[in-house]
């Protein structure tokens, strides 16, 4: 997951909750010892430091089992830090604070917050996502000749000009970056096999409906290639088109050929999640 | 007049430090040593850590790891003293740390300190009223 992504979604929800909880002095969120977010009200250095303290009674924790929650009562007030999935988050409250509210909100918001990011955001370069190479031509043919007899033969000629792209145009740059967005559909398809003499082993075929919904969505915006997701949680990256062949139109189907089936490690009939990647 | 006494136990009896004169200071960590043997028979409670600048006094479940016990609590004292300072929170009060398996509470009374450790289920609120009511 690309930090950036968590940072946006996590500062806006930390300056919401301290517009919310003016008795929330400071508040951040770090993990393996890095700020990924913090309020307007927190000086970096201070956070900086409490990690590093906090840090320090984290390398003695494995006789507690490790470290899930630290909490400091001082007599102006009191410090929190909580392991919320992998991050943790530090929270400063004034003693006028309501405690209970204030926890509330914070255990409710945070942890959806970062789950929203994660369903919304599944994949990036951070990510053990796997991206699919495309072959040269020559190997891709030899391979398609023993491919199964389900090939749909009525394309061949598109099929090639996208196996004659260069290595360059077909690394799609990150889009993470770009909050301002709206965030990618996420449609789930049953996979059916694709196969052929002439058929790249790097682009699934979608429906046509579900590529003019993304068009829809981003206009202007460049959309080449399509995250996929198991169920298992297997990520991959390819190109795509849309299903040329009527029968298989709005079945809520994706053609996806052999290559990519290993990868993902699933097989026809299976469901598969799919975004797009845009640019 | 200065006693010394000394006496480890290898069982879960508590280990007595003391090297100490009579004192205002003495009376509080006698006192303190007696609140906490109290706790000790809470249920969910594993163990405690009393020390003050002159004498300790430390039930455990595992004595074996006694030392390891005593920095994790000298730890987390230092660094919740840090972290106040940083936020100008004043004289910290208590700190707790909640592990996986085991929750430990921390604090200093006077010139005491004190860390007692326990199982996740054990009401560590209701131990701090007891402590330091």
């Amino acid at each position: 997951m690309n930090n950036n992504v968590y940072a946006f979604a996590l500062k806006s929800t930390l300056d919401e909750i301290q517009s919310a909880c003016p008795d929330v002095t400071n508040t951040f969120i770090f993990k393996d010892g890095k700020i990924l977010a913090k309020g307007e009200t927190t000086d970096e250095n201070t956070a900086d430091l409490t990690i590093n303290a906090f840090d320090s009674i984290m390398e003695r924790a494995d006789l507690i089992g490790g470290l899930e929650a630290v909490t400091i009562q001082g007599a102006n007030g009191r410090v929190s830090i909580a392991c919320m999935n992998d991050f943790y988050l530090t929270t400063v409250l004034s003693k006028k604070a309501d405690e209970k509210y204030v926890n509330t909100l914070i255990r409710v918001l945070i942890p959806t917050v970062i789950k929203l990011v994660e369903k919304i955001h599944p994949t990036s370069a951070d990510d053990e996502t796997l991206t699919v190479e495309p072959e040269p031509a020559e190997e891709e043919a030899a391979e398609e000749e023993v491919e199964s007899a389900e090939a749909d033969e009525n394309e061949p000629a598109e099929e090639e000009t996208a196996t004659t792209e260069t290595p360059e145009e077909e690394e799609a740059p990150e889009v993470d970056d770009e909050p301002l967005l709206p965030e990618p559909p996420v449609t789930q398809l049953i996979i059916e096999n694709l196969g052929g003499l002439l058929v790249p082993s790097d682009t699934v075929r979608i429906d046509k409906a579900v590529i003019t919904q993304w068009n829809d969505l981003y206009g202007d915006k460049k959309i080449e290639e399509v995250d996929l997701e198991t169920l298992d949680g297997k990520t991959t990256r390819c190109k795509f088109k849309h299903i040329k062949n009527s029968k298989h139109k709005e079945k809520g189907i994706i053609q996806m050929p052999e290559k990519i089936q290993l990868t993902l490690e699933v097989t026809k009939g299976e469901l598969v999640m799919v975004k797009p990647v845009v640019e | 007049m200065v006693k010394q006494k000394r006496s480890i136990h290898e069982t879960a009896e508590p280990v007595i430090v003391d090297d100490v004169t009579s004192s205002e200071e003495d009376q509080v960590f006698t006192d303190l040593s007696k609140n906490l043997a109290e706790i000790r028979k809470t249920e969910g409670v594993v163990g405690y850590i009393l020390r003050s600048t002159t004498a300790a006094t430390i039930d455990l479940k595992e004595p074996e790891k006694i030392v390891e016990y005593a920095i994790l609590s000298s730890q987390v004292l230092d660094s919740s003293r840090e972290i106040s300072e940083l936020f100008e929170l004043g004289d910290v009060e208590s700190t707790l740390i909640e592990g996986k398996e085991i929750n430990a509470l921390c604090l200093v009374i006077g010139e005491n300190k004190i860390g007692i450790f326990m199982e996740k289920n054990a009401d560590h609120a209701d131990i701090l009223k007891k402590v330091s009511p």
